[in-house]
């Protein structure tokens, strides 16, 4: 790590003077108010159940698009920037197959089940070859010249891209997507309700719905195979080597351009379920909901260790209830700039997250 | 003469573009661009000496320009006006093709004289052709009734921005993705002290001050925390740094703090809000009076002046002793550090001082528009003026100035009199299912995001590339390792 070389005192030391001025400003402002929000989550543990419930949900989608950052970064050091407008871009597609195979709530759920089925893993292959067509065209060749900093603008300019992409998505009104799209292309699209929305825990005071169950379930699943697939097969073994030591890789007989994309293409499948996965559950979905999306997941990604696939989960689950309970005691107006913070606080203080080891940053 | 031909293309290039989207006399206009950049860009890559080949070289490359330019009015006025309706006017065509033709040699002859003349004379030479542009442009607006005033003066305040960005990206080499975030502070700052909103109504010319200061010390405050960090994670700081501000922004809108349980202030409006802070008091001066939102002259006087003094300071900041370190800095901050350059102060120096000229600009917009919203600095346009910097070149101001204009001129004037023009045409057409698309606001964001990527892709040192060797950014793609 260079860059934490000691620093010789140099004149006043304004860094240690900011750090004492930044802890007297937390304890003479913040202490009160986190102790009322502490109060508040004791005084109505139902509420508090709920809100870690509905975290536990988003814990699961965000989860799945922050594998997409790890498993990019742990491998080409890139953070891709353009993964949550990925995300978008599944849910879009999933909306439109949504509508070709005109899907209604109506739909009886010998047919529905295995239809949504099909979207699913459609929708997966989609944004895959797309994150892999991606890599190539426009990340691969700015590889291995000394700089991250071309690979991450280009990053940045495919993200407006596919925001662009989403946008005029909107217009696409041909007769057999049976008018999914609505009549505003730049308003949020919405979803027919496939899920059933029934509440598991009637009775009890929660809420915690079939179509949350779904989501949980889906999640877990796909986390599960992706974990069995990078430990337990020769294919995830290549991508672990290329992970420690890309040179090394090569010479064992590794092909890294293959692995680089298979990562590409392993990430961009979970960020198109998770799309599908959240226009379901939320009923809608708009072109510029990636980056918000995209800002936490790769929080939760740099949460729980960047690079790290298990922290990548803890991290997910983390931000979900983060999220969740900044929305219930904050207030949700606040709830990004909470993350934004968590974001800053965490690569400022302690860049390699909870289980992440030192080469979180090689630069 | 093969190099003078295909150079000289890029100005007729322009010529021809403007002239088809903007008709009318805006065909004069077109020749002008034309003529000024061919008459700097030819002479940079085929330099002569002698005056007289120097005229024929102007003569060329206002040849090509010209037919291009006519080329262009010519298609818009006579073959796209009748289908979209407008009545072919022949006479306003002619006035416009000789105009423009005029112009175009004008202009290419006497820079391509100009630039035969010694360095020293050659700058001023040029300083003064610039010069005369800029300064009888609004008249040239106004004779031509092209109305493009109002939109050239946001264009000079979102180039100023990119002049601070460059200080930050382009010398110190530190990427940052919020530096829309100081633009919202130095206009907030001013429209506090400058507005009825607290009852403090200062002067604009006391309260551009405040907000340079406020927004230096905000990039202080902001830039400490990312010392530690270089590359990929500091951007995403100053992303992140960039989309708590305007989010706080919106939300003090009735700030209470207590300490303990003694109520400093209740429910006091910070920043107005999602309503934002609205009138914002202009500027006054002896014998205009107070500048009018009707009458555009003035404020692009002052935003012109504002941008030359800041050009000013920053070219004799970039050959500076902290500018040279900025330049060491973004090489290799450990062998800078090594040299004994203070790597924390000037780090902390180049977000201050690009911060600085963010703030004014914030300030004169703020002034300009009369009122301010937290809607209108998001990260957008962080990337939209890092588009600018990269299109023109890192650390090179005349290119980051270049990179500019072509993107702001694009997203402010081309792109909606594009999207006019194409609009008009689908109607005539016939062709109801294209209707709606507005051509302008739904390819905003391809405009950016094509541009990130094919200059990082294809020329990643920028259209006009900085003489030292920037590694922020690698020379040549070319040099990949294995891949």
């Amino acid at each position: 790590m260079a860059t934490s070389h000691p620093r010789v005192a140099q004149g006043v030391p304004w860094r240690s003077i900011g750090k004492i001025l930044i802890v007297i400003f937390c304890v003479l402002f913040l202490t009160l108010p986190l102790i009322e929000m502490v109060k508040a989550m004791i005084a109505d543990p139902q509420l508090l159940v709920r809100q870690l419930l509905i975290g536990l949900t988003n814990g699961a989608y965000i989860a799945l698009i922050a594998l997409g950052y790890t498993l990019v970064y742990g491998i080409v050091e890139l953070i891709n920037f353009a993964h949550g407008d990925l995300y978008m871009l599944g849910a879009f597609f999933s909306l439109t197959l949504v509508g070709v195979f005109s899907l209604t709530p109506e739909t009886p759920w010998l047919i529905r089940g295995p239809l949504l089925v099909v979207v699913l893993l459609a929708t997966m292959a989609f944004t895959a070859t797309l994150n892999m067509l991606v890599d190539r065209w426009a990340y691969r060749r700015l590889r291995g010249i000394g700089s991250r900093m071309a690979a991450l603008i280009s990053a940045i300019g495919i993200s407006f891209v596919f925001q662009n992409l989403g946008l005029l998505w909107g217009y696409l009104r041909f007769p057999f997507m049976n008018g999914v799209m609505g009549s505003n292309a730049v308003a949020p699209k919405s979803f027919p309700a496939l899920f059933p929305n029934v509440n598991l825990l009637a009775g009890t005071g929660v809420r915690f719905g079939a179509k949350d169950l779904i989501v949980v379930g889906v999640s877990v699943v796909l986390l599960a195979a992706l974990y069995v697939f990078v430990t337990r097969t020769r294919l995830g073994k290549a991508m672990r080597a290329t992970a420690q030591d890309r040179d090394a890789a090569a010479l064992m007989g590794i092909d890294v351009n293959r692995t680089i994309s298979l990562a590409f293409i392993l990430g961009g499948a979970l960020a198109g379920a998770s799309g599908m996965l959240v226009g379901l559950y939320n009923g809608t979905a708009v072109f510029d909901m990636g980056f918000t999306a995209g800002l936490r997941s790769f929080t939760a990604a740099v949460l729980g260790g960047i690079g790290n696939i298990v922290g990548a989960m803890l991290g997910g689950l983390l931000i979900g209830i983060i999220s969740a309970l900044s929305d219930q005691y904050i207030s949700t107006k606040w709830t990004n700039a909470v993350v934004f913070g968590i974001l800053v606080i965490i690569l400022v203080y302690r860049p390699t997250g909870l289980l992440g080891d030192d080469t979180a940053q090689k630069a | 003469m093969q190099t003078r031909i295909r150079k000289s293309m890029i100005g007729a290039a322009f010529g021809f573009a403007i002239a088809l989207i903007s008709g009318g006399f805006a065909g004069i206009l077109a020749g002008l661009v034309a003529g000024l950049i061919n008459g700097y860009v030819v002479p940079e890559a085929e330099p002569l000496a002698d005056k007289r080949r120097a005229i024929v070289q102007g003569l060329t490359v206002a040849l090509v320009g010209s037919v291009l330019t006519i080329l262009g009015i010519v298609l818009r006025n006579v073959v796209i006006d009748p289908i979209i309706g407008v009545p072919l006017n022949l006479i306003g065509v002619a006035i416009a093709a000789v105009g423009a033709v005029l112009l175009c040699v004008l202009v290419s002859v006497v820079m391509c004289v100009v630039r035969t003349e010694p360095p020293a004379r050659e700058r001023i030479g040029m300083a003064i052709v610039v010069g005369i542009i800029l300064v009888t442009y609004p008249w040239l607006d106004q004779f031509l009734n092209l109305r493009f005033m109002n939109e050239v003066i946001p264009v000079l305040v979102f180039l100023l921005m990119a002049l601070g960005l460059n200080i930050v990206v382009g010398y110190a080499g530190l990427l940052d993705l919020g530096y829309a975030a100081f633009f919202a502070i130095g206009a907030y700052a001013a429209a506090m002290v400058s507005s009825p909103h607290f009852g403090l109504s200062l002067s604009f010319w006391l309260a551009i001050w405040v907000a340079a200061a406020v927004a230096a010390i905000f990039g202080l405050i902001l830039g400490s925390p990312t010392l530690p960090l270089r590359g990929d994670y500091l951007a995403i700081v100053t992303l992140g740094f960039g989309e708590i501000v305007p989010i706080a922004i919106k939300n003090l809108d009735n700030v209470s703090l207590s300490l303990w349980n003694y109520p400093l202030f209740v429910d006091v409006d910070l920043t107005g809000g999602t309503k934002g802070i609205n009138p914002i008091n202009r500027p006054w001066l002896p014998i205009i009076g107070e500048f009018s939102p009707s009458n555009p002259i003035p404020w692009y006087f002052l935003i012109l002046g504002i941008m030359l003094i800041s050009i000013f300071f920053i070219s004799r900041l970039r050959n500076s002793r902290l500018g040279r370190a900025w330049t060491a800095l973004r090489e290799d901050e450990l062998a800078a550090g090594a040299m004994g350059i203070n790597t924390v102060n000037v780090k902390l120096l180049a977000f201050a001082i690009g911060a600085t000229f963010s703030g004014l600009a914030g300030a004169f917009y703020g002034a300009y528009i009369s009122a301010i919203f937290p809607e209108s600095f998001r990260f957008d346009v962080s990337v939209m003026l890092l588009c600018m910097v990269i299109l023109g070149g890192l650390g090179n101001m005349s290119g980051v100035i270049l990179g500019g204009i072509i993107i702001q001129f694009a997203d402010r004037l081309f792109l909606p009199q594009m999207s006019t023009v194409v609009q008009k045409l689908i109607v005539a057409s016939g062709n109801e299912s294209l209707r709606d698309i507005n051509f302008a606001s739904d390819f905003r964001l391809l405009l950016f995001g094509l541009t990130l990527v094919l200059m990082m892709v294809l020329r990643p040192q920028g259209l006009v590339p900085s003489n030292g060797s920037a590694r922020v950014l690698p020379v040549a793609a070319g040099e990949a390792r294995h891949d």
